[in-house]
């Protein structure tokens, strides 16, 4: 017989033991998740832009001092601030700041932690929790700068620019679209990353300042309204309120143009030396070209890693035995920055990508796959990529042959393929 | 609670376990969905929805008020619910004298359904999503003592115990492995951990460091592919004597071994099906993860996904529910196994009366 069935209901076996082990069981299932995390979520606060004050050697008070101006300009992510020099619509941000909620029935507020912030972070850095996982990684709004828009290369996108990239979304990225938000919740979204920006561009700006000060400042910037406003915050959100000035002109195709015509034309420049985009996006057009080159959020990234590994090289070979006492102090002072810029460079950068040349056999577009688009892409050039303004080398109308050689692209007869057929990739090996 | 006293068995205290086990699928169901649509501070204010009594507030602009509001206004009726249900059960349970460990499971259904509630509250009172997560993992360790008590007081657990006793009066008796027990009861742990490490990633804090979210879905995918692991060893050890010949359980204890054995499958068809949700649902959440595989891994993103479609938020929620159903079942496996293990008794009557 099996001690199953000589144990008397209740014995060590089957009894109360076995009820006490279940509540030890949920005891300690109930500390492991209460232990995991007992502490009340701090208020969300916006990152210091640590890579540029490291790199500009900025002080502790310095770094203190330009919180506390951008504190005083913009508030806090839960409770944002707007000055009318800005243009920016405060009832618009309070739609989007604080974490998600309602006040009144129907009404949700922080709209932007709830769909942007995972990968774009609070302060709009790119270094939300989910950023590392992402290729291309997402975007960094603090520089300002902007891909897709329908402005000269250099210029701000218009507001209509953000929305269509909120509403469609960027396809060939994880970029969503936001298709069902209500028209208001994207365009609060939008105000939201001109706000972000906006604030990042000043911060940049009042921590390139510290470098110019004169000596009589005493490492301290003026806390005036025309250094602070004029000097700092206007030259960023200036070019906000100018972009719609700035908008590409789009000449008409002339009429009457054959389309195979237009298309022959296109491959001609597309591989001639004027528009020269073979270059880049290769012979094949698969984007196979020059492809070792970074976007401007990577680039400085690579350069600083470059410069750190230089002066790490620079101190190792250095001899300290006859340094005299000033000269010691500025070496270990070096040692100490070269240390934090990695501890920075190592917590507030990811890894540095190359960027790849758009493979245009895919028919995959991301600014947008109307031939309106493409044609601002090809005009101003992609802002803050390596793709080159063809405006100027290249005429309008060739810009618009251009155009129909690109759309033709994923569908191009090479002998083997059917037309109807996209050429992709993959079938190329 | 003396377990040796007689008990007056009852229909009702199993009918109102697995009432309970419904009402609470739906709970959790619409508590999924509340995090997906991020709808918890879709009510201001607690117990009051918008001033009025909770139970009193409009139907019409509940029913075709903001999705939102339905679902966080509707998540509340549903835990009240849950609590009044959880109230008679644990008054069933003593009145008709269950067994020691299922008063003892009523008793911690009736504390966690309060501090379930305390804790909803809290979360939306203080606005904290640290609340929020304890909340998301104290729901499936609430569903799960549900889920235990409705098996406790089934016939399913006492038909394997009879089984058992038949046949472990045959001289040729074999002693059953304990292996599918020790697995299940494993299995159980995991899918509850489980769960907790998929809280902290649908309750994202958005401040945190790339670095640490990473740390989080390693330990979730770590979890997954242990979680995997001891559904196919709970499922291959509750096969695997069926397959050896000379046992006399082959011909004798085929409803037990057929109990084990479709549960444990069971559990193994649903752990794939969560394996393919969970890859969905991070695509809907947070986009193809590109930068998760190697470049010459890349392939071509068509089109952009649609943040928050009705397909996406199904997905997401879907990978919850269907996490919970792994537990839930892990429970039944680990009780059943673990009765035919030897381990515990799911039958009210005392061994020598058969003996």
């Amino acid at each position: 017989m099996t001690p199953l069935l000589k144990s008397p209901r209740g014995s060590d076996r089957h009894g109360f033991k076995k009820t006490h082990s279940w509540v030890v069981f949920c005891t300690l299932l109930g500390c492991f998740f209460v232990s995991s995390g007992c502490n009340k979520t701090p208020p969300a606060s916006f990152r210091s832009n640590m890579i540029e004050a490291t790199k500009q050697r900025l002080s502790q008070s310095q770094e203190k001092q330009v919180a506390t101006v951008l504190l005083a300009m913009f508030g806090t992510p839960d409770n944002p601030v707007v000055l009318a020099e800005t243009g920016l619509d405060l009832e618009k941000l309070t739609l989007c700041a604080g974490p998600v909620r309602s006040d009144i029935v129907g009404r949700k507020n922080g709209l932007y932690r709830e769909h942007c912030a995972h990968c774009h972070g609070i302060t709009g850095d790119a270094m939300g929790p989910t950023a590392a996982f992402l290729n291309p990684y997402p975007r960094d709004y603090r520089p300002g700068v902007f891909k897709f828009k329908s402005t000269e290369r250099v210029e701000k996108p218009t507001h209509v620019d953000l929305v269509r990239i909120l509403h469609n979304g960027i396809a060939g990225t994880s970029m969503p679209s936001f298709a069902l938000l209500s028209e208001t919740q994207i365009d609060a979204l939008a105000e939201y990353v001109k706000y972000l920006s906006i604030r990042g561009e000043t911060e940049l700006s009042l921590m390139r300042a510290f470098f110019e000060l004169d000596d009589d400042a005493k490492g301290i910037l003026p806390e005036t309204r025309e250094f602070l406003i004029g000097e700092m915050l206007l030259p960023a959100s200036e070019k906000w309120l100018a972009a719609k000035e700035s908008q590409i002109p789009v000449p008409l195709i002339s009429e009457g143009v054959d389309l195979v015509e237009s298309i022959a034309k296109g491959k001609a420049l597309f591989y001639g030396d004027k528009a020269n985009c073979v270059k880049c996006h290769g012979v094949t057009g698969l984007g196979d070209g020059q492809a070792n080159d970074y976007d401007d959020w990577n680039k400085p990234i690579v350069e600083i890693d470059k410069e750190l590994r230089g002066t790490r090289e620079r101190i190792k070979v250095t001899a300290t035995a006859s340094m005299s006492p000033e000269e010691l102090a500025e070496h270990v002072a070096l040692q100490d920055w070269v240390t934090k810029l990695s501890q920075v460079l190592d917590g507030d950068s990811l890894k540095p990508r190359t960027v790849v040349p758009r493979n245009l056999r895919h028919g995959v577009y991301r600014g947008g796959r109307r031939p309106l688009d493409l044609y601002y892409r090809i005009y101003a050039g992609i802002n803050g990529a390596p793709m080159p303004a063809a405006k100027g080398a290249v005429s309008p109308e060739d810009i618009w042959h251009i155009v129909n050689y690109v759309r033709s692209l994923p569908y191009e007869f090479d002998g083997e393929l059917g037309a109807d057929r996209p050429l992709i990739a993959r079938e190329r090996f | 609670m003396n377990i040796l006293q007689p008990c007056r068995r009852s229909f009702w205290p199993h009918f109102i376990a697995c009432v309970l086990v419904a009402v609470t699928a739906v709970l959790l169901s619409f508590g999924a969905l509340v995090t997906t649509f991020d709808a918890a501070m879709a009510v201001p204010d607690w117990p009051n929805t918008y001033g009025h009594n909770m139970f009193l507030y409009p139907l019409a602009d509940w029913l075709w008020g903001p999705w939102d509001l339905f679902l966080e206004h509707g998540h509340r009726l549903l835990g009240a619910t849950a609590g009044m249900v959880t109230l008679a059960l644990f008054a069933a349970a003593w009145w008709w004298q269950e067994r020691g460990i299922v008063r003892a499971l009523c008793a911690a259904a009736l504390v966690l359904v309060v501090v379930q509630g305390i804790l909803g509250g809290a979360r939306v009172l203080l606005d904290d999503r640290t609340i929020a997560k304890v909340h998301a993992c104290t729901g499936p360790l609430f569903f799960s003592i549900a889920i235990a008590i409705a098996t406790l007081t089934s016939r399913l657990g006492t038909i394997v115990q009879k089984t058992i006793r038949k046949v472990a009066n045959q001289t040729s008796f074999k002693e059953p492995s304990s292996l599918p027990a020790v697995s299940s009861v494993a299995l159980l742990s995991a899918a509850y951990l489980q769960l907790v490490a998929g809280a902290q990633l649908r309750h994202l804090d958005a401040s945190i460091e790339p670095a640490s979210f990473r740390w989080m879905v390693f330990l979730h995918l770590f979890g997954a592919a242990v979680v995997t692991l001891l559904a196919i060893l709970t499922a291959a050890s509750s096969w695997s004597r069926r397959f050896i010949p000379s046992d006399r359980l082959l011909r004798e204890d085929t409803s037990s071994e057929l109990a084990l054995c479709i549960w444990s499958t069971c559990i193994v068809g649903l752990v794939i099906v969560q394996g393919m949700l969970g890859a969905g649902a991070w695509v809907v959440s947070w986009g193809v993860p590109t930068g998760f595989f190697f470049e010459w891994m890349q392939w071509n993103l068509t089109e952009a996904t649609v943040a928050r479609s009705p397909t996406g938020a199904a997905v997401v929620t879907a990978h919850v529910v269907i996490g919970m159903m792994i537990l839930g079942a892990s429970v039944v496996m680990a009780i059943l196994a673990g009765t035919r293990a030897g381990w515990c008794r799911t039958d009210d009557r005392p061994e020598e009366a058969v003996a």
